[in-house]
């Protein structure tokens, strides 16, 4: 159950989007998310659609995969188009029952917004979380961010933050997991009962987690005093990636799209 | 009769994604009833996953788990019964201790069980005290106790349950000698008292060879071996090809017996040792 989440989870892998640099992968993902809220004919939603199917077949993932990360929002699918499809009013009528009156104008407008959320999904997953490595996300942003500091922003320690949080979120379900099972062996019904009853069934999974993530807490900070770590200032990465060539090209790719986006919203 | 009989079981982590990993195949292993088997098998050989399917805490993919006869996912919405049956101690179990006293804490499986209030104080004091755990302990805090004695009252919590069967995966891992000592006597003294089934996973030879009467080895989410300790230990030589050994005091046991000395049989524990070198002694 808890140990099947796929949603933001990262794929090592070697392809072209595996070794971006992550600033640049951060504009790309903003340059993806214009892409798709810039489309507004059916000519330029294909385009979308198969600049979203071009970026899954060069991660390397499997379309597999990549689909069943999408369950969780199916049922937000399902009623965004029944909405459209519902109560859009337009002139031309396809459908009508007792009160229901179906046009053809919310039968497109309903198609539309599923592949404007499943591609705005996809590619950004594809982009970012799937193929970077969540230190690799951090680091990015913490860099892409680092001008701010010169406004006091305390960046360097915002990202610090930000990667341990990240570092052990796997490791908190790993351990609920554990302990949930643990207290199922000596007895506990986590399932039945009113749910007063349930909420205080966790009660025996809620205490040794706290115990135990003040205890991580705990150990990750002597151990990273033991290492001498002072903060952000006159810090220094082993390395720094400098951009390449193929980091412009991929953004100047990009920014084509946009363009002929836009210039086939005219042609519709 | 067997206490726990697994017919052509398979388990697979994570099926469906890239991280898919194969721990259990068509596992077909049965457990007697009423004596200690040792579990053992190198890292990552499917021992854990293995132990979790006893008591329903995993469903097997296919294949039947049966306890003593019984098919436990027969009717899955009564698996709850069997928990009480298998009673199963994790690998380092002191993380799970979550209650104000020790006691409260050992209490904690006998209320799910839904018994009165003089039962469960009988049964926690009888666990406490096969666990060698000092009665001025019950009323402290568990997170004041020593790793050892955290562990010791994670065991009792278990075994407070009277189970039949008693599942323990490593229950002396990280231990020192005495501490491992205590914690098997206590196994046994479980296992005497209440006639019960034992099964302990373990790493260490020399445990195994002190305290089980038969051992099971995994490797490569296989069984590999099942028999009596005296000839798994026969087999030194496979034991050692699938990453684990045989205890030292085992190789002394063929070297005499190289040496032409008529030790009567092969010994794999000190004590039988020093009752050989005694007879050999006084032959001579
Ligand atoms: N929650 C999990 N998700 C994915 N794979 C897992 C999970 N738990 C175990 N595995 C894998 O299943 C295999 C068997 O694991 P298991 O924990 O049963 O081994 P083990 O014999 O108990 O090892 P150890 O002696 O180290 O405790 C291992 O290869 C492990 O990587
Ligand atoms: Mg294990």
């Amino acid at each position: 159950m808890i140990k099947d989440i796929t949603l933001g989870q990262f794929f090592p892998g070697n392809s072209l989007l595996h070794r971006l640099d992550p600033r640049i992968k951060i504009i790309l993902t903003i340059l993806f998310i214009a892409i798709v809220f810039l489309a507004k004919s059916t000519l330029s939603y294909l385009l979308v659609l198969a600049f979203t199917i071009a970026l899954i077949i060069i991660s390397g993932i499997s379309f597999k995969t990549v689909l069943k990360s999408l369950k969780p929002i199916v049922f937000v699918l399902i009623i965004t188009s029944a909405l459209n499809i519902f109560w859009t009013v337009g002139d031309d009528l396809i459908f009508s029952f007792w009160i229901i009156d179906i046009y053809a104008e919310g039968v497109n407008f309903a198609i539309l917004m599923v592949l404007r959320i499943t591609s705005l999904l996809i590619g950004t997953s594809v982009l970012l979380t799937y193929t970077t490595s969540p230190i690799m996300l951090t680091d990015g942003l913490e860099r892409l961010l680092a001008p701010l500091k010169a406004i006091k922003v305390p960046v360097h320690e915002f990202s610090l933050m930000m990667t341990i949080a990240l570092r052990f979120i796997p490791t908190l379900i790993e351990e609920t997991d554990k302990i949930m099972s643990a207290q199922k062996a000596r007895g506990a019904d986590f399932t039945t009962g009113s749910i007063i009853s349930r909420a205080k069934a966790l009660i025996p999974v809620l205490i040794p987690l706290f115990i135990s993530s003040f205890r991580r807490a705990d150990e990750l900070a002597t151990a990273m005093e033991c290492r001498c770590y002072h903060g952000g200032d006159g810090r220094t990465k082993m390395n720094t990636p400098h951009l390449k060539v193929i980091d412009i090209l991929t953004v100047s790719v990009f920014i084509v799209i946009c363009v002929i986006i836009v210039m086939l919203n005219r042609f519709a | 009769m067997n206490a726990i009989e697994l017919k052509n079981i398979s388990y697979t982590y994570s099926r469906g994604t890239p991280f898919e990993r194969l721990a259990l195949d068509d596992v077909s292993v049965s457990f007697k009833a009423g004596i200690i088997t040792g579990l053992m098998g190198h890292t990552g050989s499917g021992k854990s996953t293995l132990v979790r399917l006893f008591n329903g805490l995993e469903k097997p993919e296919n294949g039947t788990v049966s306890i003593f006869g019984e098919d436990i996912w027969q009717k899955p919405k009564e698996i709850r019964k069997y928990r009480f049956k298998v009673g199963l101690v994790f690998q380092y179990p002191e993380y799970q201790l979550f209650e104000e006293t020790v006691k409260e804490d050992i209490s904690y499986g006998p209320k799910n069980m839904g018994l009165d209030n003089s039962e469960i104080d009988r049964r926690v004091r009888d666990a406490a005290e096969l666990c060698r755990i000092d009665s001025a302990l019950l009323e402290k805090s568990p997170f004041d106790l020593s790793g050892g004695e955290k562990r010791r009252v994670a065991i009792a919590g278990i075994m407070a349950m009277q189970p039949e069967i008693l599942v323990l995966d490593e229950p002396a891992a990280g231990l020192d000698p005495r501490g491992r000592e205590e914690i098997f006597d206590g196994i046994r003294d479980y296992k005497s008292s209440k006639n019960a089934t034992v099964i302990i996973v373990s790493h260490s030879m020399e445990d195994m060879a002190k305290y089980s009467d038969e051992i099971a080895v995994m490797n490569n989410a296989k069984i590999y071996m099942h028999d009596t300790k005296e000839a798994v230990f026969k087999r030194a030589h496979e034991l050692c090809e699938i990453g684990l050994d045989v205890p030292p005091i085992a190789y002394f046991s063929k070297e005499l017996a190289d040496l032409g000395l008529p030790v009567s049989e092969s010994f794999y524990s000190v004590e039988a040792c020093v009752d050989a070198l005694d007879t050999l002694f006084n032959a001579n």
